[in-house]
């Protein structure tokens, strides 16, 4: 393990009709490290991977990559170069087989010319193996948890002799005790002489796993450093040009009367009875981790999946949502965890997307009133400063941020008492998760009660004005800010109530 | 974050201005049209004759009625494959309700256009309710009502009002009616489509369900009403085939639901819903008929016909793809 740099890239320029994405960027990798790459979206951290996986070419600069020049490269000069990219969205057949997903297009042979499955099986396992993962490789994709696929994608780069592995965003889809599993994994990597390149929005990985950051704004380095010689705050400004302590506004309102009361609400996800209390101007964060029933409370509030028993008490009156359809009605909002799939039209206009669930507010007799409705998208845009072209504009072209600002407008239109966030800020970057923040708070000073669900424990901590923590589907803890520290949070989520006793040695 | 574009990474795909991209495949259809009619007018002079344009126009309105209503089911993100058998069910029934007395159009009109309608809510129920596939659905609906309409009549059956078959001749100033029908009738959808709420639920079903459900959109009721429309609008074609045939022939509708999704994607509509429009049916169905009226004028085997139908398909549709990249 030396010091020198297995990859450089040096001066890469590159333009999109009239937009520079980059700017004469350098970044440089030390072998056997792990160097994490941030940026807000739209940094250029995207264009520059694309780059060097060579999806895309740059447009001046060069690779150089294990001692060798390269002006620029196929995508598959760059996977025989050694080169594995392992992005967010995984690249998987759910049908076939772990070992069949490994080897996929380099299926081994025996003589005959067919597939030789038990070399295929026995090579899997030995790289299933090296990643320290208990994975069959029998096992079909499809079936396998998030964190089980990222690592059959890992497991294919590694086939591939990958010795520089970017990882885009990983955590991004990952939670808890899978995240350290995966960091266990890197660390077994590095070990080996691997390097890893770490996209990340989170800062705790960063500082947690990373022994190099490079920071990238609008296209430019803005600084590259060992991850030792860096604060988290000093970070921070570097990606936004803001100071930390702007990040996350505190709420001046003393908590109003119960906007929703939930009794023992029980669905076929949720098993066991749980039971909250959401007051108006108040912004009630719900711990857990992924898969500890979170989700499951907020499609039982808003009526996505039918109550099997207890009751839910909107402003002291019973309601018993049996669609989303009676939850809005009723004034609850969803902005649903996974923003592509449940919460945005993506084909569709932004003009389509925030009227949507308002028709009948800028209807008559059912017919559309354009002008009532182009005023209606103007105030939103203006009071969400949604930064758009046109409204005619589909929202896949929006950034993630202006994308959940679009989510937002479409509920503020309904004029809810209760918002439920799921995820607010996942895949939006930190520019705009500054504004969403603000636009939470202000929504719950104007007397909206926010249940805000996040896996993200900075966010939990600084925006909550109470935390509930989930453990295995059930409630088990609610805290004040005072008594929540991150550690405690973690030990409730991970071991549940037991915990509760001895959670304060974690509080230092 | 790949999925997420970067304004550099946006730009790219801006080249194409939104406008341009959106109505690419109209401009293609009806660029289609155009050359198929010089191309026409050129090789034969019993193209452009007034009755031959007179009978191509009137021709639309049959493949055009039902292709409507396959219009909306495709952008809802479904698929109506019963409409063929609607179709011939509706020629069978109105013929033999009507059976030549001028007092019994009315009811004749009305039963017919009211089975379309059951028979396309039973199918949205069927899809909403039982959660089964459009495609299975409307495949089972279709050989049920085929099945059903053979045992109804196997010859033909019942005949027109006499009034009621003078339709199929009528003309306003130069136009026949029936295609000024057909005209009114895509308005009247495109209407319904761009600027009332059920429109708008319609293309946000086919582009999203789960988003729509969760926007607190009746999502079932919308589907149910796209098959209900669909299922009435079968049934109407049908009983514009009365009006021409004069009796009720159990061979009516044959192949019709093909012939309405190929007239349907033409158009630039995406069988995965959320995109489309009925000024694009239209030019499909022009487009379509155009080609079998100018084969039939050459006299080109019709052979030929089905074989050049596939070809101006698929070749259309690759070209929409083209633009869009």
């Amino acid at each position: 393990m030396t010091d020198a740099p297995i990859l450089e890239m040096l001066n890469i320029s590159k333009a999109f009709g009239g937009v520079q994405a980059l700017r004469e960027v350098s970044f440089s990798c030390a072998k056997g490290k792990v160097h994490a790459l941030v940026g807000e979206n739209g940094a250029g951290k995207s264009t520059l991977i694309k780059i060097l996986a060579g999806a895309y070419q740059a447009d001046s600069g060069e690779i150089v990559f294990k001692g060798r020049r390269y002006a620029g490269f196929s995508a598959r000069e760059a996977m025989a170069a050694g080169i594995g990219i392992i992005y967010q969205e995984l690249n998987l057949a759910p049908l076939m087989t772990v070992a069949e997903n490994i080897f996929l297009g380099r299926e081994p042979r025996n003589r005959f010319g067919v597939i030789d499955a038990r070399r295929m099986a026995k090579d899997s396992a030995e790289l299933l193996e090296r990643l320290g993962v208990r994975l069959s490789p029998s096992a079909r994709i499809g079936d396998l948890s998030v964190a089980s696929q990222q690592m059959a994608e890992i497991a294919k780069a590694l086939s591939q002799n990958a010795d520089l592995i970017v990882m885009d965003e990983p955590s991004a889809i990952l939670a808890g005790q899978e995240l350290d599993r995966l960091f266990t994994t890197i660390r077994s990597l590095v070990a080996e002489g691997v390097t890893i390149v770490y996209i990340s929005h989170r800062l705790n990985e960063i500082f947690e796993i990373a022994d190099d950051v490079t920071v990238l704004k609008d296209g430019r380095v803005a600084g590259a450093q060992p991850i030792g010689e860096v604060t988290r705050a000093r970070l921070i400004q570097m990606m936004v040009g803001r100071p930390f302590e702007e990040v996350f506004p505190r709420g001046a309102r003393p908590r109003g009367a119960p906007a929703l009361t939930a009794r023992n609400v029980t669905t076929e996800r949720l098993p066991h009875p749980a039971s909250l209390t959401l007051y108006e101007g108040e912004i009630l964060g719900l711990a857990g981790m992924v898969g500890a029933g979170r989700t499951e409370v907020a499609r039982a509030l808003f009526g996505a999946d039918g109550l099997r028993s207890g009751e839910i008490l909107l402003k002291g009156a019973r309601i018993r949502p049996r669609s989303p359809k009676e939850a809005v009605e009723a004034g609850l909002a969803m902005a649903p965890e996974d923003r592509k799939s449940e919460g945005l039209f993506l084909d569709q206009s932004i003009r389509s997307n925030i009227t949507l669930a308002s028709l009948d507010k800028v209807t008559r007799f059912g017919v559309i009133q354009r002008d009532k409705e182009t005023a209606t998208i103007e105030r939103a845009r203006r009071e969400l400063s949604i930064a758009m072209a046109s409204p005619e504009l589909e929202a896949q072209y929006l950034s993630g941020g202006n994308q959940q600002k679009v989510v937002l407008a479409k509920w503020l239109e309904t004029s809810p008492s209760v918002i439920i966030f799921d995820e607010p800020t996942r895949g939006v970057d930190v520019g705009a998760k500054f504004e969403i923040y603000a636009l939470m708070r202000e929504l719950a000073e104007r007397g909206v009660a926010i249940l805000m669900i996040s896996s993200d424990l900075i966010e939990i901590l600084g925006m909550s004005d109470r935390i509930l923590v989930m453990h295995e589907r059930k409630i088990v803890a609610e805290l004040t800010p005072d008594e929540a520290s991150e550690e405690r949070i973690i030990e409730l989520a991970t071991t549940g109530a037991q915990a509760e006793m001895n959670a304060q040695s974690g509080r230092a | 974050m790949s999925a997420i574009l970067s304004p550099g990474a946006g730009h790219s795909r801006f080249s194409v201005p939104p406008a341009l991209r959106r109505h690419g495949s109209l401009i293609v259809v009806y660029g289609l049209i155009l050359v198929v009619a010089i191309y026409a007018s050129l090789s034969s002079p019993n193209f452009l004759t007034e009755r031959n344009i007179f009978n191509v126009l009137r021709t639309a309105a049959f493949l055009g009625t039902v292709a409507i209503g396959q219009t909306f089911v495709i952008i809802s993100g479904g698929i109506d494959l019963s409409v063929g058998s609607i179709i011939k069910l509706a020629a069978l029934i109105s013929a033999i309700v009507m059976n030549g007395e001028p007092e019994n159009i009315g009811l004749a009109v009305a039963a017919t256009l009211a089975m379309g309608a059951l028979i396309g809510l039973i199918n949205g129920l069927l899809i909403t309710k039982l959660r089964i596939q459009p495609f299975i659905v409307t495949l089972g609906a279709y050989s049920i009502l085929r099945g059903l309409a053979y045992t109804v009549a196997t010859r033909p059956v019942g005949r027109a009002a006499p009034g009621f078959l003078r339709l199929y001749d009528l003309k306003i100033g130069p136009a026949p009616l029936l295609a000024i029908f057909l005209l009114a009738l895509v308005l009247i959808g495109t209407f319904v489509l761009r600027r009332t709420a059920f429109g708008r639920y319609i293309y946000a079903i086919g582009g999203a369900e789960q988003v729509a459900r969760l926007s607190g959109i009746r999502v079932d009721l919308i589907k149910i009403g796209v098959y209900v429309l669909c299922g009435a609008l079968a049934a109407l074609t049908g009983l514009l085939y009365l009006a021409r045939a004069g009796i009720g022939d159990p061979v009516t509708g044959e192949g019709a639901e093909l012939q309405a999704i190929t007239a349907v994607i033409l158009g630039g509509t995406s069988l995965f819903g959320g995109e489309g429009g009925l000024i694009g049916t239209l030019g499909g169905v022009l487009l379509l008929g155009l080609t079998n009226n100018v084969l039939v004028i050459l006299n080109v085997s019709s052979w030929y016909q089905e074989l050049i139908q596939g070809l101006v398909i698929v070749g259309a549709v690759a070209l929409y793809k083209q633009k869009r990249r």
